[in-house]
């Protein structure tokens, strides 16, 4: 009997299970927004517009936003916790380099699975990691909204396009509509 | 004369391995358990023994899982100890344990080797040292980034976002050519003096080579170092750090004329750094908190700003051949750690 070739991974393939998808209400009228930032450059204009937009279009009754200490890391639990306890629903991004997508990502999965909806924000030129940190979290095919690369050198009223052009996207993702 | 072995049984074995996704692009070695055995046999950390952890990804390596990658990479049993101490000093490093992986720099480690192993195991300390050509300083080098591909699971174009990657990823490991350096080894900047075995380990962004064999004046030569240390295409936040790896030429000019490894790093401290102007036509010249953004104001233009904040942030290695006076400015992603890791007697 040969030596079997060893496994460099370590890695036992995981059984599938159904991405965690919090309760949707059906519109956003009266419901508190968090506004998670992740401190990439042009990323807090970008989700305040969403913000502002979400209450004058959509009749959304306040803004919550609470910064990332890390980009590249998830957000800690405490984080977590403490936006959803003040907010219905929220908002993450933008996810526009390698490390940073992939943990916007994982925080909308991370409210989803706690019971708020979350809608993450990425550009459109990290679909993959996204997407492989999703199902890495046990979310594949997690939805997220994109936008197009690049955020970091738009001015300000492109952000404010950006936001705009977005907000459909996001509004979808976080309501029954989606 | 041992009989060959089978060449057929072995390009099948290399093929599978490529079936798998194990692969950086070259032929890896088959691990079978009685080789990774040898390498578990040359230190006394249990293989169960977690060594890494990158919690975004859910993921961790045991000495285990680093022992069948630095297998596959094509080292020796032997060089195993060298593997974990190197992993170890990687680690050190935050970026290593943040996003370093997945960024769209796509940084590199940089392997710096010290004390009696150099020799024992046969790393070239001499000429080429930025490879390749030696296996030892090749497939340790290689053994890291197998290991962040298999144990940690970032893939190039998964989860590693690299937008063109750095030259020499996963292959950069330094002998230092201590015999023929003025000063004190590398490691004893970090922590580990005395000649023990150690390794240090830092991200990289790039190498940029200074060719300077032009002056015997010292400060000219050093002056051609703080050009290409103080370039705007590498500055992102208000300070950089960059590591120089001197021949043992200029770092023998230097300490001719009195430099200590400290005064090399207070004068570069001291003198790189690009004026108000400078940054300005780079677009780099506003500051918010530690980031650079393009600032119209111009009334900074005749300010000298200094890039590296402290003597740390320019670590000093002496490596190549006393051949010629061709150094190199090696930039750093992040900043070092400053602690070497002593290397395990092998068991």
């Amino acid at each position: 009997m040969p030596n079997v070739i060893l496994d460099p991974t370590g890695q036992v393939q995981a059984a599938k299970s159904a991405p965690p998808r919090a309760p949707r209400r059906a519109s956003l009228r009266g419901a508190r927004v968090g506004l998670l930032v992740n401190t990439k450059q042009n990323a807090a204009p970008f989700l305040d517009e969403v913000g502002r937009l979400l209450v004058e279009r959509y009749g959304a009754s306040g803004v919550l936003a609470r910064t990332k200490t890390n980009f590249a890391q998830p957000a800690p639990e405490e984080l977590i916790k403490e936006m959803q306890a003040g907010c219905d629903v929220i908002v993450t991004g933008i996810g526009d380099c390698g490390s940073c997508s992939a943990s916007a990502v994982a925080d909308g999965v991370a409210f989803e699975t706690a019971g708020t909806p979350a809608a993450a924000i990425c550009s459109d030129a990290f679909g993959v990691t996204a997407d492989a940190m999703a199902e890495l979290r046990g979310a594949p095919g997690y939805a997220y909204a994109t936008t197009p690369h690049p955020v970091a050198v738009l001015t300000p009223e492109q952000v404010r396009e950006r936001a705009a052009r977005v907000l459909g996207d996001v509004v979808a993702l976080l309501t029954t509509a989606g | 004369m041992a009989e060959a072995p089978d060449p057929d049984a072995a390009q099948e074995a290399i093929e599978y391995c490529y079936e798998q996704g194990w692969s950086d692009g070259l032929p890896l070695v088959p691990a079978s358990q009685p080789l990774v055995d040898r390498f578990l046999a040359t230190t006394s950390r249990a293989p169960d023994e977690i060594i890494g952890t990158l919690e975004q990804v859910g993921r961790d390596c045991t000495v285990y899982l680093a022992a069948v990658n630095a297998a596959m990479a094509g080292c020796l049993p032997e060089y195993f100890p060298v593997v974990l101490a190197a992993f170890d000093a990687v680690m050190r490093e935050r970026a290593a344990r943040g996003g370093g992986w997945q960024s769209t720099s796509g940084p590199a480690p940089l392997i710096v080797v010290n004390g009696p192993v150099r020799h024992e195991l046969g790393f070239n300390t001499a000429g080429g040292a930025f490879g390749p050509g030696f296996r030892p300083n090749a497939t340790i080098a290689r053994a890291i980034g197998l290991i962040v591909r298999n144990a940690f699971g970032i893939r190039p174009h998964v989860l590693e976002q690299a937008t063109q990657g750095v030259p020499g990823r996963w292959s950069l490991c330094i002998a230092e050519n201590e015999e023929e350096s003025p000063w004190p080894p590398f490691a004893a900047d970090g922590g580990q003096a005395g000649g023990v075995s150690a390794v240090s380990a830092m991200l990289t962004r790039t190498s940029e080579f200074v060719d300077n064999r032009h002056t015997p004046d010292p400060g000219q030569v050093l002056w051609d170092f703080a050009d290409t240390i103080s370039r705007t295409g590498s500055l992102i936040f208000r300070d950089t750090s960059a590591a120089v790896v001197f021949c043992p030429e200029h770092a023998q000019m230097l300490a001719g004329a009195g430099y200590s490894k400290t005064d090399v790093q207070a004068w570069l401290v001291e003198h790189c750094g690009r004026t108000g102007a400078d940054l300005r036509r780079a677009g780099k010249n506003g500051l918010r908190g530690i980031a650079r953004f393009a600032d119209g104001d111009a009334s900074a233009d005749e300010t000298f700003s200094k890039i590296l904040p402290s003597p740390r942030h320019i670590p000093i290695i002496v490596a190549g051949a006393r051949n010629a006076a061709i150094s190199m400015v090696v930039r750093i992603f992040g900043e070092w750690s400053g602690a070497s890791t002593p290397i395990e007697k092998g068991g």
